[in-house]
């Protein structure tokens, strides 16, 4: 027995090794693979320094082209919506660490839906900022709301594991498809979404999804940054009061909300949309113009 | 519970400790022990359906109690076919009935009788026809008299819902087994590292091949209408390894956690896809599945000491029952008289009769894999013309695949790992996981086998497959 017990001590001695070395191994992978996210967030996390941020999920990725936007606003404009990156947690997570090094004039955030309602496995996608656990105390206290912060604590390599074989497969090629302004084209598609669907209006709310939209809000507020939510255009139907709750708290915090979703906007247009929630690049650059005049005229009289 | 949760990994080494806390010679109390968190184990899905394993238990004990008890050929006979046809009635309701009831709805439907058959409601048990196969196994071989009936109920039980080999197997035979419950198992220093690496290896195919593959295969299979040949191509060559990954790595966690209690359970697998015939795929595959079937259907129908064409009558009897035994679906009766098929083939042409070496081999090797993989597109599709859709699909309309690449990377240095150990094994025997040499480097290698899984495991907790059957 006491030999079995020496044993099973060397294996954990010899895991944690492992393990330790691993971790700093796969930080360096991290760094330079060329995958579909590491690289935005490496940007995002360290070497921000754009004037204008656009965060949110893949919808703000695909939907709001950098150049455009620079352009009219005549101030530097960069993409930092993550693919997957689902709600207002990893939203805010990003926003811990982009404080960490600047502090942009201006926050565009794209919301959703599912920033308010209660669904199964919220705290999912915060998987993905593993990697950079440790780096900012207010980003890692949501691995505790999540249940993995001691998870990530013992392991090292754990931190990986939501992303190794992206981040792996980013080094033997690159997979990533993003423009260096964050922004990521949807493909014009073979075929167009057909079907104008209803979504019903959910009435579960999710008080601490909201909490955190207003602990996103505070943070903005704290550090001077101009905020405005919006909603991009979908090819799904939806009531007119499907974003009423976000928006009563940014009527309440006055932050402009610029919904182009309730109103249908392009939903006579279905070859504008790659899928049901994504534009094309063609309906990307059309919806940019429309919406930074839109900017322009809620901005009018700000300092940015 | 399942192997692959945390609950498991707490449960796991309690049970250890306690068991090894008790004095070795004290092996009623230790059984008892045993039993007892078997039972914990079992009713951690569902706590109604113990019942159903301790009524199937209890029919076999009585039913081999009888057995011994009556002297005349047809009385013990008579508490066979009892013991049988009651567990058989029990996995035909639970299994089988809605399957039936539905064939033959359609089937009057067909001669313009709607009928409406009542339907079952009550949900499949987890490793029904594991637990009820162990005993009806124990039943005949009383009946043959190669066991002698076991008279202590708590030790049968035990026998029965042995928590490692309990819903997935290795399907135990009564005369490996059984006797292990009697002996005085001490704590063995070799066992107990025998056991720990091949509960690492076992997770490692689980987490790391088999649930990787799944992220695939599941997507392609499930929605067969949104993918083409290509898809179908690449999902027909992943499903072998997922299953593969799923069930041997079941079998290595279980016979590893036996192994650390100090029982010896059956090798379920042996590298299947290096076999160069589909009769040596079957010598390599769910070998306590295998041999049952060999041993309690197809030797009693009389094996290959008959005719040709009743033997291959036999076999493909055997092996429809076998793809039966997997679940109620057209798609499992396809394969398993696929097998079948193939086997028969082989036979009539004699081949396997001789050995095969170098590039006969590996003609021999691609051929049987080839076969094998057509043949796992049958068991993974939902219906059988899902199948013919895949396999169609794969020879006419071969367009480029939608891949995700990073997790086919992750899934090729699974595969690459993988198939470097199997190669070196099928090369060297006694480089064998089970084998018991112990060194630095194997402690070393646990280390390492965690740390992948760490980094690359899917650890969403999901289903081991064979669950379901």
């Amino acid at each position: 027995m006491k030999k079995f017990l020496i044993g099973i001590l060397f294996i954990i001695i010899a895991f944690f090794a492992i393990d330790r070395f691993g971790g700093i191994a796969m930080e360096w992978v991290n760094q330079h693979t060329h995958d579909d996210i590491a690289p935005k967030m490496k940007h995002l996390f360290s070497d921000v320094k754009e004037e204008v941020l656009f965060m949110g999920t893949s919808r703000s990725n695909c939907h709001y082209v950098p150049s455009i936007i620079s352009d009219s606003l005549g101030k530097s404009v960069y993409n930092g919506g993550i693919d997957a990156s689902n709600n207002i947690y990893a939203h805010y997570l990003v926003l811990n660490h982009v404080l960490n090094v600047h502090k942009p004039k201006l926050i565009c955030l794209e919301v959703l839906d599912n920033d308010y309602e209660k669904r199964e496995n919220p705290f999912e996608t915060i998987t993905f900022f593993a990697p950079y656990f440790g780096h900012n105390e207010a980003a890692d206290s949501l691995f505790h709301l999540a249940g993995t912060y001691w998870k990530y604590k013992f392991s090292h390599l754990y931190r990986y594991n939501a992303k190794s074989v992206s981040n792996v497969a980013g080094l033997m090629a690159s997979v990533g498809k993003e423009t260096p302004d964050g922004y990521l084209p949807c493909p014009r598609p073979q075929h167009h979404p057909a079907v104008l669907a209803h979504k019903r209006t959910s009435t579960e709310v999710d008080s601490l999804k909201l909490a955190h939209v207003q602990k996103f809000i505070d943070l903005c507020h704290q550090n001077e940054i101009k905020l405005v939510f919006t909603v991009s255009p979908m090819y799904i139907k939806v009531d007119t009061c499907h974003y009423d709750i976000l928006k009563a708290i940014a009527n309440r915090n006055g932050i402009p909300f610029l919904d182009y979703h309730t109103n249908g906007m392009f939903q006579d247009s279905p070859e504008f949309f790659y899928d049901a929630t994504h534009l094309c690049d063609e309906g990307a650059r059309a919806y940019s113009v429309f919406f930074v005049r839109d900017l322009k005229r809620v901005l009018e009289g700000c300092e940015l | 519970m399942l192997f692959n949760s945390i609950s498991f990994l707490l449960f796991f080494p309690l049970v250890c400790v306690l068991y090894f806390c008790i004095p070795a010679s004290w092996q009623r109390v230790r059984n008892l022990w045993l039993l007892l968190t078997s039972y914990y184990f079992y009713m951690s899905w569902n706590p109604k359906y113990a019942l159903l394993m301790l009524t199937s238990t209890a029919i076999t004990y009585f039913a081999a109690l009888g057995i011994s008890h009556f002297a005349q050929r047809r009385e013990k006979r008579l508490c066979l076919v009892v013991g049988l046809v009651l567990n058989l009635s029990i996995l035909g309701l639970f299994k089988y009935y809605n399957f039936l009831a539905s064939n033959i709805e359609s089937a009057l439907q067909t001669c313009g009788l709607a009928i409406d058959l009542p339907g079952f409601g009550y949900l499949l048990p987890v490793g029904i026809s594991f637990y009820i196969f162990q005993a009806l196994g124990y039943s005949i071989d009383v009946y043959r008299g190669t066991t002698k009936a076991e008279t202590d109920f708590p030790t049968y039980a035990l026998f029965v819902s042995f928590f490692p080999q309990l819903v997935a197997g290795p399907i135990e035979r009564s005369n490996n087994l059984l006797p292990q419950f009697k002996q005085q198992h001490r704590f063995d220093y070799e066992s107990a590292m025998a056991g720990i690496k091949l509960m690492a290896w076992g997770y490692f195919m689980k987490l790391v091949l088999a649930d990787r593959c799944a992220l695939y295969v599941d997507a392609v299979f499930n929605n067969i209408a949104n993918h083409s040949g290509g898809s179908y191509l690449v999902a027909s060559l992943l499903f072998p390894f997922q299953i593969y990954g799923d069930f041997a790595g079941y079998s290595f966690i279980a016979i590893g956690t036996a192994r650390i209690l100090g029982f010896r359970l059956m090798d379920n697998f042996n590298r299947p896809y290096f076999a160069a015939t589909i009769r040596e795929f079957w010598h390599r595959w769910h070998i306590s599945l295998s041999t049952w079937f060999k041993d309690y259907v197809y030797i009693p129908l009389g094996g290959d000491r008959v005719g040709q064409m009743r033997n291959y009558f036999n076999l493909l009897v055997t092996f429809v029952v076998s793809g039966i035994w997997h679940g109620a679906n057209w798609t499992f009766f396809c394969w398993g008289a696929l097998h079948g098929i193939l086997l028969c083939i082989e036979k009539a042409l004699g081949i396997g009769a001789k050995k095969y070496s170098g590039v006969e081999k590996l003609l021999h090797w691609c051929g049987t894999f080839v076969l094998v993989c057509l043949a796992w597109v049958l068991f993974r599709a939902r219906t059988v013309a899902d199948a013919i859709t895949v396999v169609s699909g794969i020879f006419t309309d071969l367009s480029v695949p939608s891949i995700d690449f990073a997790n086919l990377v992750g899934v090729g240095l699974a595969m690459i790992l993988l198939l470097t150990k199997e190669f070196v094994e099928e090369r060297k025997s006694d480089m064998r996981v089970t084998q018991a040499r112990h060194s630095f480097f194997d402690h070393i290698k646990v280390a390492l086998l965690m740390a992948i899984i760490m980094l690359f495991g899917v650890l969403g907790g999901d289903q081991f497959i064979y669950f379901q059957f």
